[in-house]
């Protein structure tokens, strides 16, 4: 069963639009195009769309009252939303270091969410 | 307390200045303002300007009060410690039929007793204001400007100090006379009254109509304002106006410098239905900004920093030319029940006056007797930014909050926003702020100060997020907390 | 009578003062540091280092510097780091009130007034974002109007939350990046408005923020009023035509509580007004030659408040370039029969930095051109005759572009005047 896909390259600023014709679990074609980046791009896009994901979690005594995260990796894009539930209910006591972890494999993705931010106690 | 001898209803200049007079006397005085703050309507929303009294038919209420505001404005200004500057104004005429306008003009203000007029030729004029070309001009020189939310505030705080109780957020949703009281019922609870002073602004009719049958109409007419970056202050010196336009009853477009040095484009006219649309159009905007552009050609878009409405209570409608006189009365059918209604340009002016007025009415109904702790000069602090290096060095070293700066473009520092916030009426809203030490006024408009100023609110006055209000009761700031919420 | 003891002003003396402790400011300290001045303090007006850079907690900073992408936080964290390391003096939650010709400059904190004298000053004070006025949108004076940055800073540093349904009005980095925030903080974003007929912001952000959340974007609109007496209620928005004029009879409502404005940004230059610096009227800051020196001798400028960057790698680049030069204070000679030669934007050509070509030999320039083109030359022109000629391609006013060429004397002593300007190809 072939199927259709429009996607915006990104690897580089000028974000050419990529029609891509999938057949289960290949690429048939890919048309639209400039360089062989875009390939690679849509490749994963199609069969493993992964984001970094960066937000806050909220610190228990410190001199902010959230300290900012992100994913170690990219994640798993379906998996993004609950991710985001599992740092919403987190809370971390003060002080937090950069790059301290504060969630690991979250969600069973085996990637950890590390602060990246310095927040001392108040 | 529930029962005063007088309760006036309406906050703004005028309810605040016969609030200020009254409170001069061994009086229960209640004012009930429905804003979240002082000079909530048209109070702050006007240009500032203290008139001559040029403008007004002879043997008008308009002229007369605003002759006498005028006149006493200078000793007040000095008691209550706001700023004051008499920089004068120039009535510009373009061609010969305007400059007979200019000559009509100043018949009437010198028989309303307006001292100084004098005609220039515009050579004169472009000396003394090199951007503005005219024919001739009408020099007037006891025109003045001030701010007006500032005086508002002046006026109202000097009366809560000497024990005027204001109850802001009260709306008074019902009136009654029962033998010699007035039933006064508002949201925050009834009240009692001896004497009822209507001081409600645009307001007016419907303050009347709970108690009786008006025989008036009202006729909102929206003023625009557009609010130059102070950068451009050197645009003019004094206020430039055009010839007077005859038939709305209005002062027609113009130019006026302000206390803090921004220059302020309008008031525009335009008569609207509804009372409370105090939007800012698309034309008017352009127009503002086209008219200053005839003096500035290369007046970029970031010169404008900000735009204001203001809602005149007029009493005429646009067919019949819009000008009607101030009708300042006790109602004939209700005693003690005193009215003031149509109070439009020169109110502000004319505020000193007409209280003074309304005080000699009261006096006929109740008897004034003087208090001796009336506490008469308020010396106000300085700005910071207004220091000198030694004022700022000592301020600082008593309370250090003095040292840091919250509003970065006007160097607002925290220990001004606190006393702001600490405002003897408990008005606690982010305007309040803003009118009493000018955080937020500034060409960021409050970009950089607001995070500062909601973590003041926090830390300082233990005030939720939630609570937090742009102006009024329902401009909510917020929507809670991104973590850490109850419902989480 | 005994004078009581008034400490008036706390004085202090450095080789290098830099106003503003943001990326700009900290690289060009640092720079400065490793460059032998031995004296360096940077006067930030907030009690954190890094300007902006904590609220931008999104990666993609430092990509070309250090070859990973990483936070704001952690960029600013790695220059806070390095110029503790140096020693370099931090002044922080202090104002620079003033600074004069003898670049003495006047500054306030808690504890009290500062005067500090330097050799050389680097201006990094950043810029503002536009506001409603601004552009002067119609309509009411509601609350829940925030410029994006503002927002930004509500929801990353201090846990409050500006809005629930949102409309975005433009489609630069900052309103993409807080589309997506907004989202997964539980918002409802309705949409971004862009006036132009593409977004303005990277195709990487316009993918990750919008098309990963089906957050719409309207293209060739604009927000035409605003509606709510007291908090926003709804706005109005309409399309445009080739021109950017409203199409009338294209109105929609769009029913929300909160506008955030992403409109660009303004160089804040307020200290510089009264020290006769002269001022590029395009960018909104310092005229500069190719050493980041301003029109007065010894004082510098780098960052955002020099002209609006796109990525804080070049930005840093520049900074740093601006900090060593202050170190070395290398001066123009004031002379009055001195050899400059100006660099002008031309047709196609929106400003170019550096303004001004104090020495010859090698200069980066650095523009940005008015409207996108596919395919185009670019021209630097001295005083009529072709000095340089460049095949671009894929430019367009969103991204900088920058340019080296090599000045040699014989051109300085003969041109007045270089003009940099683009035609399509």
């Amino acid at each position: 069963m072939i199927s259709e896909k429009n996607i915006t390259c990104v690897v580089c600023p000028i974000g050419c639009k990529i029609l891509v014709k999938i057949d289960e679990t290949q690429l048939e074609t890919v048309e639209g195009n400039k360089c062989k980046k875009g390939i690679e791009y849509v490749k994963n896009e199609v069969f493993d769309p992964r984001r970094m994901l960066t937000t806050s979690v909220l610190v228990n005594g410190g001199e902010w009252p959230l300290v900012s995260v992100k994913s170690s990796k990219p994640v798993p894009k379906e998996k993004l939303f609950s991710i985001l539930k599992e740092i919403k209910k987190t809370v971390v006591n003060a002080p937090v270091k950069s790059a301290q972890i504060i969630i690991k494999n979250t969600a069973n993705t085996e990637i950890n969410i590390v602060a990246t931010k310095t927040v001392k106690k108040s | 307390m529930k029962n005063f001898q007088v309760a006036v209803i309406g906050g703004g200049v005028i309810g605040s200045a016969i609030a200020r007079g009254l409170s001069k006397y061994k009086l229960d005085v209640a004012v009930f303002e429905m804003g979240c703050d002082v000079a909530s309507g048209a109070s702050k929303a006007n240009s500032g300007v203290v008139h001559s009294g040029i403008n007004s038919p002879n043997s008008s209420l308009k002229a007369r009060f605003c002759v006498e505001g005028n006149k006493m404005f200078q000793s007040l200004a000095n008691e209550l410690g706001f700023p004051l500057q008499w920089v004068g104004k120039y009535v510009i005429a373009k061609n010969e039929e305007e400059v007979r306008d200019l000559e009509r003009l100043k018949k009437v203000g010198m028989k309303n007793n307006v001292p100084g007029l004098e005609i220039k030729n515009g050579s004169e004029v472009k000396k003394k204001e090199p951007n503005v070309l005219c024919l001739k001009a009408l020099w007037v020189p006891t025109a003045g400007i001030a701010l007006p939310y500032d005086f508002t505030i002046a006026l109202a705080e000097n009366a809560a100090e000497n024990n005027v109780r204001f109850f802001l957020e009260t709306k008074v949703t019902g009136l009654k006379k029962q033998k010699n009281l007035f039933l006064i019922t508002t949201n925050s609870g009834d009240f009692q009254a001896e004497v009822l002073v209507n001081a409600a602004g645009l307001n007016c009719r419907e303050v009347v109509s709970m108690i009786e049958k008006p025989d008036f109409q009202v006729y909102p007419c929206r003023g625009e304002y557009l609010v130059l970056d102070k950068s451009y202050s050197s645009l003019i010196n004094s206020m430039i106006y055009p010839v007077p336009v005859k038939d709305l009853g209005v002062l027609g477009v113009h130019i006026t410098p302000t206390i803090e040095g921004n220059i302020l484009l309008g008031p525009s006219a335009e008569f609207i239905d509804d009372p409370y649309d105090k939007r800012n159009t698309n034309e008017t905007m352009n127009n503002l900004f086209l008219e200053a552009r005839k003096i500035i050609p290369s007046l970029p878009d970031k010169a404008v920093i900000n735009a204001y409405s203001g809602i005149r209570c007029k009493l005429a409608p646009p067919e019949s030319g819009g000008w009607a006189d101030y009708r300042i009365e006790e109602s004939k059918n209700i005693p003690g029940f005193i009215n003031l209604l149509g109070i439009e340009s020169p109110g502000l002016t004319a505020a000193p006056a007409i209280a003074k007025e309304i005080i000699k009415m009261i006096s006929h109904l109740i008897e004034l007797k003087k208090k001796n702790s009336y506490k008469s000069i308020i010396h106000r602090r300085k700005r910071f930014s207004d220091m000198t290096a030694e004022e700022k060095s000592n301020l600082i070293k008593k309370d250090e909050r003095w040292g840091r700066i919250v509003c970065r473009c006007e160097h607002v520092t925290e220990a001004e926003v606190i006393e702001a916030l600490s405002n003897p009426l408990g008005a606690r809203v982010l305007s309040s702020v803003k009118y009493r030490c000018r955080a937020g006024m500034g060409r960021c408009q409050g970009g950089f100060c607001t995070q500062h100023i909601v973590r003041i609110m926090e830390e300082h006055f233990n005030m939720d997020v939630n609570d937090m209000k742009l102006k009024s009761l329902n401009s909510n700031l917020f929507y809670g907390k991104t973590r850490g919420n109850q419902s989480d | 009578m005994v004078k009581p003891e008034v400490i008036k002003v706390i004085e202090k003396t450095v080789d290098v003062a830099v106003i503003g402790g943001g990326p700009a400011g900290l690289a060009s300290a640092v720079s400065a540091r490793e460059h032998g001045a031995k004296n360096v303090v940077i006067i930030d007006r907030n009690n954190w280092l890094g300007g902006i850079l904590p609220q931008c907690i999104h990666d993609g900073f430092g990509v070309e510097e250090t070859g990973t992408s990483m936070t704001g936080p952690e960029y600013a964290e790695m220059y806070i780091e390095k110029a503790e390391k140096q020693g370099i003096d931090v002044m922080k939650e202090t104002m620079v009130l003033q600074f004069d010709k003898k670049r003495e400059i006047v500054a306030v904190n808690k504890r009290g007034l500062h005067k500090i004298k330097t050799s050389a000053i680097v201006l990094a004070m950043g810029c503002r974002e536009k506001t409603r006025w601004n552009v002067m949108i119609p309509g009411d004076r509601p609350s829940g109007i925030y410029t994006a940055g503002v927002a930004q800073a509500f929801i990353n540093l201090y846990n409050i939350m500006p809005g629930k349904n949102v409309i975005i009005l433009g489609s630069g980095d900052v309103g993409l990046i807080m589309a997506r925030r907004l989202k997964f903080e539980g918002a409802n974003v309705l949409g971004v408005v862009e006036i132009l007929p593409y977004a303005s912001g990277l195709p990487r952000n316009v993918v990750q923020c919008l098309e990963d959340y089906d957050i719409p974007i309207f293209l060739n609109h604009t927000v035409t009023c605003i509606n709510g007496k007291e908090r926003v209620k709804q706005v109005i928005i309409a399309q445009v035509d080739e021109k950017m004029n409203v199409i009338s009879g294209t109105e929609k409502k769009i029913e929300c509580d909160t506008l955030l404005l992403s409109l660009g940004l303004i160089t804040e230059n307020e200290l510089v007004n009264n020290v006769g610096i002269e001022i590029d009227n395009t960018t909104g800051g310092p005229a500069v030659n190719q050493y980041f020196e301003t029109t007065l001798s010894g004082v510098f400028a780098c960052g955002n408040c020099l002209q609006v960057y796109d990525t804080v790698d070049v930005l840093a680049t520049d900074a740093k370039k601006a900090g060593k030069n202050a170190a070395k204070n290398l001066t123009i000679k004031r002379k009055d029969n001195k050899i400059i030669t100006k660099v002008l934007p031309g047709r196609g050509v929106r400003h170019v930095v550096p303004q001004i070509i104090s020495e010859p030999g090698k200069v980066h320039l650095t523009l940005r051109v008015e409207k996108p083109i596919e395919s185009s030359v670019l021209h630097v022109i001295a005083d009529d005759k072709e000095f340089l000629k460049k095949r671009l391609l894929w430019v367009n006013p969103a991204n900088m572009i920058g340019v080296d060429i090599d000045i040699p004397l014989d051109l300085m002593t003969t041109t007045q005047n270089l003009e940099v300007m683009l035609d399509d190809f």
